[in-house]
């Protein structure tokens, strides 16, 4: 398998070779042998060693495209299947401006303070829909893009997480 | 040899399949199973038909084998677009089949990827037939197997019988679609223009039909929500659903739930933010998200253990039942009963949706299904009533004479036959017309209702809500509520199966 | 008259509450705390002796409920209130509540909170006292031909401020005459709807300024002191990021000198017990007076590490009645000390909040190592309030010492959950611009900062990357493994049936 780590542009292949005797895995990463001896495990959080460092490193999400993981204390996101995913933004393209672009999302944690625009409105980019509040600071949301304000996924006081879909606009 | 086996239809045609933004058959299942746990099986066959027309290709129009997901044994067929156009023949029939009755002999779940033009027109009536196969052991298989659909290409006509018939479809936007008859036949025929993705695509039948579970945005997506489904699941009706430990203390108790319910019963809150509220982690999967959306229903654990989450939405049509929450939610129950998933319905609803368009569309009929699904079911069954709770909505939302193990109900419950409006306008008829104000005296009178009967622990004096609760704590009487029916053992009168109302 | 103090309730949360709770214990004196729904398990909950419940998340409900809150310090039996910093700790109406209840206020007077709250009836008493103000406008200015009249004679650029409300908000720059026209419209109806009126004051706008600030000490018996200056050039949108102590362009017979003018504007306004004279420093070297802050600041630990002094000691003293001891010639600067404020927000996108549950945290210590905090391993990170979580301190015999212990200790500290400002000062510290000591208050975006910690990122995941890489090979092992040894427990049931 393919792995992107972080912004990075080469890709590394790795994979498993096999489980030795005394907790340790055999892994070949970017054409070399590794040896990882293993020293807690879980399935979402383990210690290893390897090339006699030690490593802690704990699974915060992992799914068919990614895992994002905390490696000593610090985020990283590695990415698999790179070539798969050449051929699915592919899709995404084709379909246009369906999906994803129609989601007008939060990109702070926070509560709706204000909704400003009206569901069924035509809205102009920049245009304010959703006003939050985080950490004593009002961060108004616009909208990105023009079109049809189609729905308001939120409602006055609601909290929001980032990414969040706040409304669709088509 | 192995090789061109493994390439399907060529791999000029793989091309073609990336170029529109498609993955191939076995790119897919290795992205669903655990690395290296695919063992294909029948990857030599090809199709018998004398008909120069069709080429033959090794493996035939599906892919199919068995591997694991997350270390738990699956199979898996996947249909093959490269090969013919990934149509139905007879051999492409006969693996599938294969693979549906070894998953039944094993006890496993089954995954079907459709990427299908449909029949094989050039082997006529072999390839009907291979449907006829596939759906008899759909039919078969249903309650006894997991069986779960991806829709990552066409699939028309009959074919779409199959994945009708299992028991979860997940469809991938703009790339998957579904319909009887196409826009081309509906053109001709009607004169009306649909373009493919309007008339049977993800949203469309998430939204419109209930035909699609889930939408995913990419065929990663797809799969991480398949695996997440089967992650809820036992392997097969026999067995129960597989404990996680998720680190969540059963005992927590959450304050914001004793606000939650805002101070006007009128005014519509958001039900999915109890949900999150009780269960562990605030991790919950929710299932038909788009459709029906008056209510919820979903996969959670609670304590570990898997539950089947069913609750009323009071931010759509305020929570009332109608057709459609009616249809979705007998089946969600149906499901988890067949796999022995208890169930935890969470309820605050104001009856059923008034109106000509749900009488003359059977209200009648498919609100009996909820009541009948709920009465059938033998898996442990906790309910807790969050608000209102009037009329035949009472009792179709999990009561205790439906045989409901054990039923809660927070202070703020309101029981009754009809809401206080509606009963004094009623009830006092009279005193309202000779009344002076009758505005001031309705709401009087509104509120004296409510404050004697429409109040849980009128309910609780007969023993139908066994215990009134504070809603901070309703995770941990939930839970403690479902270890303690862990056990349980119901039986119903023999029979070969009930006659619920379609 | 010095009445004992024997409890204090602290009108605050997060971090200052921690450190006000801690000198109460050192000086045994029984400290209570007040909580809203949000803080229910904070640290400061925990630690102190005694907590209230206080209100609903919302601080206009809970910390800013001043009423509340004096209620709750008398049904409690508190001598005295802390008010830490920010929320009410510069609301006059505070210390005059507090007198009526005859609780003692940890802080200035109703009436110095007053003068010094108020930028131009403050700037009018420096000017007085022979302080050197930043030259504009001498008074409140309600009209837009004044104000024009007044940033030609100080010259532009200007700035449009606000009279009242401070931390760094609503203020405007205008190059010209006409721009000042325009900005003067908008800032004017702002003012109108925050405040009820339009009171703005023009100043001019000094450039590549150093913000330096003295901290200061006056007792019931008209006795000052100041303990040094502070640099805190470092900031973002005048949110200081990085102070340090001492500064590297004040040398010690400024220090005396600007020390002495500090000295003569606290005893101007007749403060009393903890505050900061604040100065703009211009590159020619000359000091100019902004405003004196009557509270207790983030950043009095650099303070603290590098006089060997308690502040919040010191205060509570003051608030006793009793005498200064020490004399100004009897301090003395020992060391150099750093802090950086620990945000929880994304300095890789536009320092967007983070919030929410902190399952893990490693804060780092060792020789030099002070951390203000209030995290712990399951703590709440809460939208409500800001977004500071820690302060790390850094004290070394030299600067570059002190440098070098805040880089390492950096790297040690990890927060799990959210997202924190640490990436930027690791990249600040190995600056050679900060390292020189070259500080301004645009020191960000003069020396590419942001773009120097992206490239620093990137370093560090290229080094990170094959451990990276082995983790995910091994996490798809174990969930192999995991799912394999579920179903093996018992005898299948599907095996035992017919």
């Amino acid at each position: 398998m393919e792995f992107k780590v972080g912004d990075l542009a080469e890709m590394l292949e790795g994979e498993v070779l096999r489980t030795t005797e005394n907790n340790s895995v055999l892994v070949r990463i970017a054409g070399k042998q590794h040896t990882l001896r293993l020293l807690k495990t879980g399935t979402n959080e383990f210690e290893f060693m390897l090339e006699n460092t030690f490593h802690h490193a704990k699974i915060l999400q992992s799914g068919s495209a990614e895992v994002k993981l905390m490696l000593d204390g610090q985020p990283i996101t590695v990415k698999k299947h790179s070539k798969l995913t050449e051929v699915l933004e592919k899709s995404s393209a084709l379909a246009g401006s369906g999906g994803g672009d129609r989601n007008l999302t939060s990109q702070i944690p926070g509560r709706v303070v204000n909704i400003t625009a009206k569901a069924g409105a035509e809205v102009k980019k920049g245009d304010v829909i959703v006003v939050l509040e985080s950490m004593k600071m009002q961060v108004a949301v616009k909208a990105h893009k023009d079109g049809s304000l189609k729905e308001i996924r939120v409602k006055q006081g609601a909290s929001v997480a980032r990414y969040d879909v706040l409304a669709i606009i088509e | 040899m192995k090789k061109s086996a493994e390439s399907g239809g060529g791999n000029d045609k793989i091309e073609a399949q990336h170029s529109k933004g498609k993955l191939t058959a076995r790119e897919r299942i290795a992205l669903l199973l655990d690395e290296g746990s695919f063992v294909e099986l029948d990857k030599y066959v090809m199709h018998r038909s004398d008909d120069p027309a069709i080429q033959k290709f090794f493996g035939d129009g599906a892919v199919t084998g068995f591997g694991a997901i997350a270390g738990r044994q699956v199979f898996v067929f996947s249909y093959d677009f490269t090969v013919l156009g990934g149509s139905l023949g007879e051999m492409t029939g006969k693996k599938i089949a294969k693979a549906m009755d070894h998953a039944l002999k094993v006890g496993c779940p089954i995954i079907g990827i459709i990427d299908s033009g449909g029949a094989r027109i050039q082997e006529g009536v072999a390839s009907l037939d291979a449907y006829g196969d596939i759906f008899f052991r759909n039919a078969m298989a249903s309650g006894v197997i997991p069986q779960i659909t991806a829709g990552i290409g066409p699939c028309a006509g009959g074919a779409v019988y199959s994945p009708a018939m299992t028991d979860f479809v997940i469809m991938v936007e703009n790339i998957g679609q579904m319909f009887v008859t196409g826009p081309e036949v509906v053109k001709e025929v009607l004169s009306q223009e649909v373009s493919f993705e309007e008339l049977g695509g993800a949203r469309a039948h998430a939204t419109k039909s209930g035909v699609a579970h889930f939408v995913a945005k990419n065929e990663y997506d797809c799969f991480d929500k398949i695996k997440k489904l089967v992650s809820f699941l036992p392997q097969n009706n026999a067995e129960d659903p597989p404990i996680v430990e998720t680190n969540d203390d059963p005992n927590r108790i959450d304050t914001n739930l004793v606000n939650i319910l805002p101070e006007n019963p009128y005014q519509q809150y958001d039900m999915k933010e109890i949900i999150k509220s009780i269960v562990d982690n605030a991790d919950f999967f929710e299932v038909h998200e788009l459709f029906a959306e008056n209510i919820v229903v979903g996969f959670a654990r609670m304590g570990g253990r898997t539950v089947g989450i069913v609750a009323n939405q009071p931010m759509y049509l305020a929570g009332a039942l109608d057709i459609n929450s009616s249809t979705k939610t007998a089946r969600f129950i149906r499901f988890c009963d067949s796999f022995n998933i208890p169930i935890v319905t969470l309820v605050d609803t104001p009856g059923y949706l008034p109106g000509t368009d749900q009488e003359h569309n059977g209200i009648i009929r498919h609100g009996s299904k909820l009541l009948f699904a709920y009465c059938e079911a033998t898996v442990p069954k906790v309910t807790c009533i969050v608000g209102k709770a009037y009329g035949g909505a009472y009792i179709a939302m999990g009561s205790k004479n439906l045989k409901s193990d054990i039923n809660y109900a927070w202070p703020t419950a309101e029981i009754a036959v009809l809401g206080p409006e509606a009963a004094i306008t009623i009830i006092h008829r009279r005193d309202l017309k000779s009344s002076a104000d009758a505005v001031a005296r309705k709401k009087h009178l509104a509120k004296e209702y409510r404050d004697k009967f429409a109040n849980p622990y009128i309910a609780a004096e007969k023993g139908t809500i066994d215990v009134v609760i504070d809603p901070a704590e309703t995770r941990p009487f939930i839970i403690q509520a479902l270890n303690a029916l862990a056990n349980k053992k119901e039986s119903r009168p023999w029979k070969k199966h009930g006659n619920i109302n379609l | 008259m010095s009445k004992k103090i024997s409890s204090i309730l602290i009108a605050n949360r997060g971090e200052i509450a921690v450190r006000v709770i801690r000198a109460c214990r050192e000086m045994s004196i029984r400290s209570i705390a007040i909580y809203s729904d949000e803080d229910v398990r904070a640290m400061h909950v925990k630690m102190a002796d005694e907590a209230y419940h206080i209100g609903t998340a919302a601080p206009a409900q809970s910390y800013l409920n001043m009423a509340k809150i004096v209620e709750t310090a008398n049904a409690a039996g508190a001598d005295a209130i802390h008010p830490g910093y920010g929320f009410l700790s510069e609301n006059e109406n505070f210390p005059e509540m507090c007198e009526k209840k005859g609780i003692i206020f940890i802080g200035p007077t109703a009436k110095a909170m007053e003068v010094t709250g108020d930028k131009m009836k403050c700037k009018e008493v420096m000017n007085k006292a022979k302080v050197p103000t930043v030259p504009g406008s001498d008074g409140i200015i309600e009209d837009v031909e004044k104000a024009a009249d007044v940033a030609h004679k100080a010259g532009y650029p200007v700035l449009l401020k606000s009279a009242f409300g401070g931390g760094g908000r609503g203020i405007r720059l205008a190059n010209n005459e006409k721009q000042l026209r325009q900005e003067f419209e908008m800032a004017s109806a702002e003012s109108r709807a925050a405040f009820g009126k339009a009171a703005l004051f023009v100043e001019k706008y000094l450039q590549r300024i150093r913000h330096i600030e003295f901290q200061l000490i006056r007792d019931s018996h008209g006795n000052s002191r100041h303990l040094f200056e502070r640099e805190c050039s470092i900031q973002r949108r005048h949110q200081k990021l990085i102070e340090m102590s001492p500064s590297p362009v004040v040398d010690q017979k400024t220090r005396e000198g600007i020390g002495e003018i500090a000295v003569r504007a606290a005893d101007a306004v007749d403060y009393l017990n903890a505050g900061t004279a604040e100065f703009l420093r211009d590159p020619e070297g000359n000091f100019y007076f902004i405003e004196i802050n009557s509270r207790l600041q983030v950043e009095h630990p650099v303070t603290e590490l590098v006089t060997g002094l308690d502040l919040v000691k010191l205060q509570i003293a003051v608030a006793q009645g009793e005498e200064i001891q020490f004399k100004q010639q009897d301090l003395e600067m020992n060391g150099c000390a750093i802090e950086c404020r620990i945000n929880a927000e994304d300095p890789f996108y536009e320092f967007a909040p983070s919030t929410g549950i902190v399952p893990n945290c490693n804060i780092p210590y060792g020789p030099g190592i002070r951390v203000d905090t209030y995290l712990y391993p399951g703590c709440n990170v809460s939208g409500y309030y800001d977004s500071l979580t820690a302060k790390l301190l850094a004290w070394g015999r030299n600067f570059e010492e002190s440098r070098i212990r805040m880089r390492n200790a950096l790297d040690e500290f990890t927060i799990e959950g959210i997202n924190t400002t640490i990436p930027l000062y690791k990249t600040i510290m190995n600056d050679p611009n900060f390292i020189k000591g070259e500080l301004s208050t645009d020191y960000l975006d003069r020396f590419k900062i942001f773009d120097k910690m992206n490239e620093q990122a990137k370093e560090e995941v290229r080094e990170r990357a094959l451990a990276a890489v082995a983790a995910v090979l091994l996490q798809s092992e174990f969930v192999k493994k995991a799912g394999a040894t579920q179903t093996t427990t018992s005898r299948s049931n599907w095996k035992m049936r017919g």
